[in-house]
């Protein structure tokens, strides 16, 4: 319902007026299951043969048909589409000469089969961010082009390949007065999956770009309800960054499949992407030699932090903390603090608040962004910060960690040691994320 | 010294790890055992003796063949049974597919029900309660989400088939001519017997259960490498369910079809189990049956929904709300209070009705075989996993006599 709202409003934009047209008597919009197994012409008027699916080149907004592919003899060829002279009847007739053109089928990178790769085949909606069922594709005549504008996940996609829809159009006109909706995705959000594994680790880059748009919360639900193979080749498509987040998200099994499924390389490079704790969750869940072997081929800076934090016992403040945040001496300036907030690259929530410690490292306050903001720029840290601190000690129990956030509604609390020497951070998104 | 530590340590890891990947497969052979399967195999063994005794072997092979195949595309592809078809097949193939696996597996469900039904009444508690209560216990037990936890109490329970087996030794059956009935395969070529070996079948290598078995197999998320142990997995499910079929006919052989009695009700199949039981066996049987039926009555009608709604592409899953998955929930719950539903009419033969769905079962097997066995010799989603050729011939010809012993079975049927 809602989805078919959000489309009609996303094509009311552009082809309001086409549509218009349609509902006048010309044929605009097509759906391919119409198409499928029409007899095509030569000039002449000899039967070359049925329709059997359709190519079309990625890429564009609203991809073009590129050629007709028809199957004689087991085998499929294909004809580019010019060679097409209408489309009009039953019948698909070809411009003189061209019925000779045919050619064995072959499939580029950034190709795609209607039939062998998009129809009944699974998509992702990477704006509503769910997978589909395709039951039909929906294409719009543009003279002399094809376009491929939606796809058609609803029961009417469903009963008019079945070939029951006037039945039931006319049942349900009797009855209820009504008929069920259309429910059309509209091309540019649709990300299709499913393809032919002998092309299939070319294809893995160009075409899996739409799913990049998603939220990695998203990407990882996604990822977790298809096959593995298709997980596998998603996982492979992302940049570190997302791969790294993505894998935040996912179900730890699973993680460590998708793990075991990147080369060793990749998975520490993917690793030290992370959060620190999440990683060091994510490695202690392995066995023993594969942790020591994942770990040694991280590089230094992360590498360090995990095998500090690896030391702590599950279920202990030690394993939920993460060695990212900022830390800045008593005697610095507030200046000085606020250059090191512009110079990191950590996620927000670990530098909610900036740890002021002596010359030993003791934690002695704390301070917030609104000292950096507000305060004079030369003041010395030790003077303007918080003293009042709240902390917890690495091996305190998790559940002690969780009412402390409950009671005081901090973003994120320090962790120190037994000589009140900051070690690490617990912030509130790794409370959460306990169960 | 360090060497015989290595081994073991192998050893070790590799049990660990069939354990972590075993499952599927042996739950799925205990729910197969489900209240269908005990009335079938009581009445084979009641009514013919020995004489159907040896069919259990070839259908143990048909039976492992099949289970294979399901968990072999389970774990290569990671897509359920209904999920290939739909890709392959496209959606006429599937939808009219699905509704003969929908309507075989309702045949199921009510045959469940009439297993708590039954089973309850030997304890003389009428239908009209036991049925509508245990209704709504499975019910809830999937949506409130306990059913993971039931599990194993129901697995456990399973032990009981043991009682069969030592009923069996007991009875002192005569082991020369179970010998002799097992060397010398015979079939009589009359409605009654050629119904009965299909209800053996169906019983034993029911259609919903390779959708059950690819499911937990996907679910498990068992890779390629592993696959070794899945196969074990199988083939020990595999080995289970026939030593229980087996010895289910063989004691009823030795005790009821001796003493000439018909089985019609609960009360009289529970007579097999008098040698070990004496007085008690009423009750032991009951239990039995009951936790046969209970176990199979929560799974069948949630598997069914989700095997529908994966091929038809619509959202499934207990952690989604009805608003989400309409069609799922919808599925699901009509499934299980129909089934119960159709128990409740009065005069409903219980017995029969627990039978004639085994042989439906049996009657729609082939059709799924075939859809298999095209889809697992697919090079495009199989690759190098396809049948080996002598595989197939050991298929094919499955299908082939499944398919002529259901065709003469309906050729006699209908001569009347």
């Amino acid at each position: 319902m809602e989805q078919v709202e959000r489309n009609s409003q996303a094509d009311r934009s552009g082809s309001l007026a086409l549509k218009k047209r349609q509902e006048n008597g010309g044929q605009l919009f097509h759906y391919f299951s119409d198409f499928l197994g029409r007899g095509i012409l030569a000039a002449s008027g000899k039967p070359v043969g049925r329709l059997y699916d359709f190519k079309v080149r990625l890429g564009e907004l609203f991809p073009k048909i590129t050629a007709i592919v028809i199957k004689r003899r087991g085998k499929h060829w294909e004809l580019d589409w010019p060679s097409v002279e209408n489309l009009s009847g039953r019948l698909i007739r070809l411009r003189p000469g061209t019925e000779l053109a045919f050619r064995p089928l072959s499939v580029g990178q950034d190709e795609i089969l209607l039939r062998e790769d998009l129809l009944d085949k699974q998509v992702v909606d990477t704006f509503g961010a769910k997978i589909e069922r395709v039951n039909d594709v929906h294409l719009l005549s543009v003279n002399p082009e094809l376009r491929l504008v939606h796809v058609d996940y609803g029961a009417r996609g469903l009963l008019r390949r079945l070939g029951w829809l006037r039945v039931v159009d006319a049942f349900t006109d009797w009855l209820f007065g009504y008929r069920p909706q259309e429910r059309l995705l509209s091309w540019k959000h649709i990300q299709p999956l499913a393809s032919d594994p002998q092309r299939r680790d070319l294809k893995t880059n160009v075409t899996l770009r739409k799913l990049h748009e998603l939220h990695p919360s998203d990407l990882a639900d996604i990822i977790e309800e298809l096959d593995q193979e298709s997980r596998r080749r998603i996982f492979q498509s992302l940049d570190l960054e997302t791969a790294a987040e993505t894998l935040q998200e996912m179900e730890p099994k699973l993680q460590l499949t998708m793990l075991e499924t990147a080369t060793a390389e990749k998975a520490s490079d993917i690793l030290e992407e992370m959060d620190p704790d999440e990683a060091t969750d994510l490695l202690s869940d392995l066995p023993q030699d594969k942790q020591q072997k994942l770990i040694r081929t991280m590089e230094r800076p992360s590498r360090e932090k995990v095998e500090e934090l690896l030391r702590f016992e599950e279920g202990t403040a030690g394993s939920l903390m993460t060695k990212d945040y900022i830390s800045v001496r008593e005697e610095q300036t507030l200046g000085q603090a606020l250059e090191e907030f512009r110079k990191t690259e950590l996620p927000l929530d670990s530098v909610a608040y900036l740890y002021v410690t002596d010359a030993e490292g003791r934690l002695k306050g704390v301070l917030t962004l609104r000292h950096l903001l507000l305060c004079d720029r030369d003041a010395p840290a030790g003077q303007m910060m918080n003293t009042h601190l709240v902390t917890v000690k690495a091996d305190s129990d998790a559940k002690e960690v969780l009412e402390l956030f409950k009671k005081y509604k901090f973003m994120a609390l320090p962790v120190v040691d037994e000589n009140d020497r900051l070690t690490g951070l617990i912030t509130l998104k790794d409370v959460i994320g306990q169960k | 010294m360090t060497g015989l530590k290595e081994i073991f340590r192998h050893r070790w890891k590799g049990l660990l790890l069939f354990l972590s990947v075993a499952g599927p497969g042996i739950i799925t052979s205990n729910v197969d055992n489900d209240a269908g399967g005990i009335a079938t195999y009581s009445l084979a063994g009641s009514r013919f003796g020995y004489s159907l005794l040896w069919s259990l072997i070839p259908i143990m092979v048909a039976l492992f063949i099949i289970q294979e195949m399901s968990a072999r595309m389970g774990v290569v592809t990671g897509k359920g049974l209904s999920d290939l078809i739909r890709e392959r097949f496209g959606v006429k193939v599937t939808v009219y597919l699905l509704m003969a696996v929908v309507l075989t597996n309702f045949g199921n469900v009510i045959a469940e029900f009439a297993g708590i039904a039954s089973s309850l009444e030997i304890f003389h508690l009428s239908k009209y309660i036991t049925v509508p209560v245990g209704a709504l216990l499975v019910w809830l037990m999937v949506v409130k989400g306990t059913y993971r936890s039931v599990e194993k109490i129901f697995l456990f329970a399973c032990l009981f088939y043991l009682a069969y087996i030592i009923s069996g030794f007991l009875a002192k059956p005569d082991w020369s001519v179970i010998g002799h009935s097992l060397a010398t395969p015979r079939l009589a070529l009359s409605a009654a017997p050629l119904g009965m070996l299909i209800g053996l079948v169906g019983t034993t290598i029911a259609p919903w259960m390779q959708f059950y078995l690819q499911a937990s197999i996907v679910e498990k998320n068992v890779l390629v490498k592993n696959y070794k142990q899945a196969r074990m997995d199988v083939l020990l499910g595999s080995i289970v369910v026939t030593v229980v079929a087996g010895f289910i006919v063989l004691t009823c052989a030795a005790t009821i079809f001796k003493a000439g009695i018909p089985i019609e009700t609960a009360k009289d199949a529970a007579e097999a189990l008098r040698p070990l039981a004496g007085r008690y066996c009423s009750a032991l049987f009951a239990f039995g049956l009951l936790n046969a039926s209970l176990f199979a009555a929560s799974i069948l009608p949630l598997s069914t929904a989700f095997l529908v709604c994966e091929g038809m592409g619509w959202e499934s899953g207990i952690n989604k709300k009805f608003s989400e998955a309409p069609q799922f929930y919808g599925l699901y719950t009509l499934l299980i209070f129909l089934g119960a539903g159709i128990i409740l009419l009065p005069k409903m033969p219980l017995f029969p009705v627990m039978y004639i769905s085994q042989i439906i079962n049996g009657l729609v097997l082939p059709v799924i075989m075939v859809i298999m066995l095209i889809l697992i010799n697919n090079k495009k989603l199989m690759g190098e996993y396809t049948n080996k050729k002598f595989y197939n011939i050991l298929s094919w010809i499955t299908v082939a006599v499944l398919a002529a012993i259901c065709t003469a079975y309906l050729f006699f049927l209908l001569r009347g």
